[in-house]
């Protein structure tokens, strides 16, 4: 899974990285522009979107699709002074900026930031449209990769990055087993009014933050075993899941702000959305919880009940799930969903095994 | 065949492309560093000549020695190029005093080394010069892989002269039109922007430069202060160049 960032590095290896930094800071520092610095890759919380993720592009994957790739980068060139509009991880991206903002008024000289990346394997031609596209929406996106067509995921690695949002599953799943925190996230299919004053993330607990062993239990050998295993092993803690080190990464910028007295007015609010219900299977899952370290704002039960409804009312900006069942749920009632391919979730729809074709060669 | 008029002369040190003394057996020299590289030229000349076989701008390939042991051996260093089947027009001899006139009399465009020195002698005397180091080793031979670095930092001990930017431009341009002969995928050739300093104006006026150039990037990337190696050793470029390429300069 992801790991939080190493802060032992060989010797050599760091005063390269300082040297880089150093004269970065310094080009940035002559500017004397308002702009705000990049942070320091190392100590930031790295998310990558991915172009199809930060702007509405459907009518040009449309053309790439039915036309091919010449005529794709061709339309994006001639438009490429009209800005793209925003994609399902745009109000995302604003709430990061705007938790940044917070940070910098209260630690100005932290690099303990969120640091947004684009990593698109789209054309370096394309990559003029989406930069005046950013700089429309006045973005802070400083960095970015454009890969041409090349896979997106040794970038990934060498970033640091800590959460990968893309709207291709193939990359995702590619993400997940290199151990990043990753989702393919979903248009919602209306509209819905997000806080522009607190980033609000919702997790689905099983295979999302913790392992999908006790799903596993669930789809093999049905509720009644998986309650009594629970109930069973309520005091040893699951195993960790690929987004438990997002919520961690989280975890610590939420405490910068406890530290200056800032808990009721935090700009980052976690929420649990589990099919678990608080009874008979909870109390492990919020043990698990505590004994990570970590917190969590709201922990929600739902018994099996569906989370669509539960999401309207918490209005996250993201709501990361394993199942696709939940992730549809939550899409039509307005949620800006991102879906987890991971664990034994993936072989099942609506709880019922899901006939695999042969593999093609 | 290659018209003198067109061709874009590359000349690789001998020491980059065999290693120095090493016998490979059967009095062959064994492969250096630079060997993936002057494959990847080759393969851009065969897809050149299969879109049209009249093509007149190819890579002119030359090795050019001042080691005197291997000048020794011209014969070997002969012999030992026809054993790879690799296609060197030209083979120059040369003494360490006469090393960048001997670059400039033979319209070499770019000069490409294993060796620190060498190449911050050549590029002074104006001749576009790139380093290559172990990593060269390890990048594939079915792409050529160009890196253009859009802010000037990834030699900070080169001053860029006027002479090896103009050099820098022109001779990308000419990559810039070679690229134009293939399609968007597929292409033997891949030309990469990479800005490490500034932010996405700088990458974004850098691309544009480049566009006045002639050149479409295939890649771009913007690193505004993240570490460079990490992303190198990903993007595994045959060789990079550093001068003239920047949007802000001048």
């Amino acid at each position: 899974m992801s790991e939080m960032k190493p802060s032992d590095v060989a010797a050599a290896e760091d005063s390269s990285e300082e040297q880089d930094w150093n004269a970065a800071k310094t080009f940035f520092d002559s500017l004397k522009s308002n702009k705000p610095r990049p942070p320091k890759p190392r100590f930031a919380v790295s998310i990558a979107v991915s172009s199809r993720t930060l702007f509405n592009m459907v009518a040009e994957r449309k053309i790439y699709e039915e036309e091919g790739v010449e005529k794709y980068v061709a339309f994006q060139v001639e438009h490429e002074n009209e800005p793209l509009k925003p994609g399902p991880a745009f109000p995302f991206v604003k709430a990061l900026m705007n938790v940044n903002s917070r940070l910098r008024e209260l630690y100005p000289d932290s690099e303990e930031l969120f640091d947004i990346v684009l990593m698109t394997n789209n054309h370096a031609q394309v990559g003029v449209r989406l930069i005046n596209s950013i700089n429309h929406y006045d973005l802070t996106i400083e960095r970015f990769c454009m890969t041409g067509g090349k896979s997106p995921i040794g970038y990934l690695e060498a970033y640091m990055t800590n959460l990968y949002l893309s709207k291709d599953s193939d990359k995702v799943t590619e993400a997940i087993e290199a151990g990043i925190a990753a989702a393919t996230v979903f248009m919602p299919e209306k509209e819905s009014e997000l806080s522009d004053t607190q980033l609000r993330v919702a997790f689905d607990g099983d295979a999302v933050l913790f392992s999908d062993e006790s799903e596993i239990i669930v789809k093999q050998h049905g509720l009644d075993t998986f309650f009594e295993h629970e109930k069973h092993f309520e005091n040893q803690p699951l195993a960790q899941g690929p987004l438990k080190c997002f919520l961690e990464a989280l975890g610590k910028l939420q405490r910068k702000f406890y530290s200056k007295n800032e808990r009721l007015n935090c700009p980052i609010r976690t929420f649990l959305v589990t099919a678990r219900s608080a009874a008979s299977s909870g109390a492990r899952v919020l043990k698990t919880l505590r004994s990570w370290g970590l917190e969590i704002d709201e922990a929600l039960f739902l018994a099996g009940a569906p989370k669509g409804p539960l999401l309207q009312k918490i209005q996250p900006h993201i709501f990361f799930d394993d199942q696709m069942f939940h992730i549809e749920g939550a899409k039509d009632l307005g949620t800006i969903a991102a879906h987890v391919p991971y664990g034994i979730g993936q072989k099942y729809h609506k709880g019922k095994l899901i006939e695999q074709p042969a593999k093609k060669e | 065949s290659k018209d003198s008029d067109h061709a874009v002369v590359v000349a690789v040190a001998s020491r980059a492309v065999f290693e120095p003394g090493a016998g490979g057996g059967d009095g062959v020299y064994a492969e250096g560093v630079a060997f993936p590289l002057l494959q990847a030229l080759q393969k851009v000349n065969e897809r050149l000549l299969e879109e049209n076989s009249a093509e007149s701008l190819l890579f002119d390939i030359v090795l050019i020695t001042t080691d005197s042991q291997q000048q020794q051996q011209s014969s070997q260093l002969i012999s030992s190029t026809k054993h790879y089947g690799l296609e060197v027009s030209r083979f120059c001899f040369s003494t360490e005093e006469d090393f960048s006139e001997s670059l400039l009399k033979n319209n070499v465009q770019l000069f490409l080394s294993t060796d620190r020195n060498e190449v911050s002698q050549t590029s002074q005397k104006g001749v576009l010069s790139a380093l290559l180091d172990e990593y060269t080793a390890s990048c594939p031979s079915e792409q050529l892989r160009v890196l253009l670095c859009g802010d000037a930092v990834i030699r900070p001990d080169t001053n860029p002269t006027p002479a090896s930017r103009q050099a820098a431009q022109s001779f990308s341009a000419r990559l810039g039109k070679m690229r134009q002969r293939f399609g968007m995928s597929d292409s033997p050739l891949s030309i990469t922007l990479m800005t490490s300093c500034g932010g996405r104006d700088s990458c974004g006026g850098a691309l544009q430069t480049l566009r006045s150039l002639g050149i479409s990037a295939d890649e771009a990337y913007c690193l505004a202060g993240a570490p460079q190696g990490p992303i190198l050793s990903v993007l595994r470029p045959h060789f990079l160049l550093s001068d003239g390429f920047s949007g802000l300069e001048d």
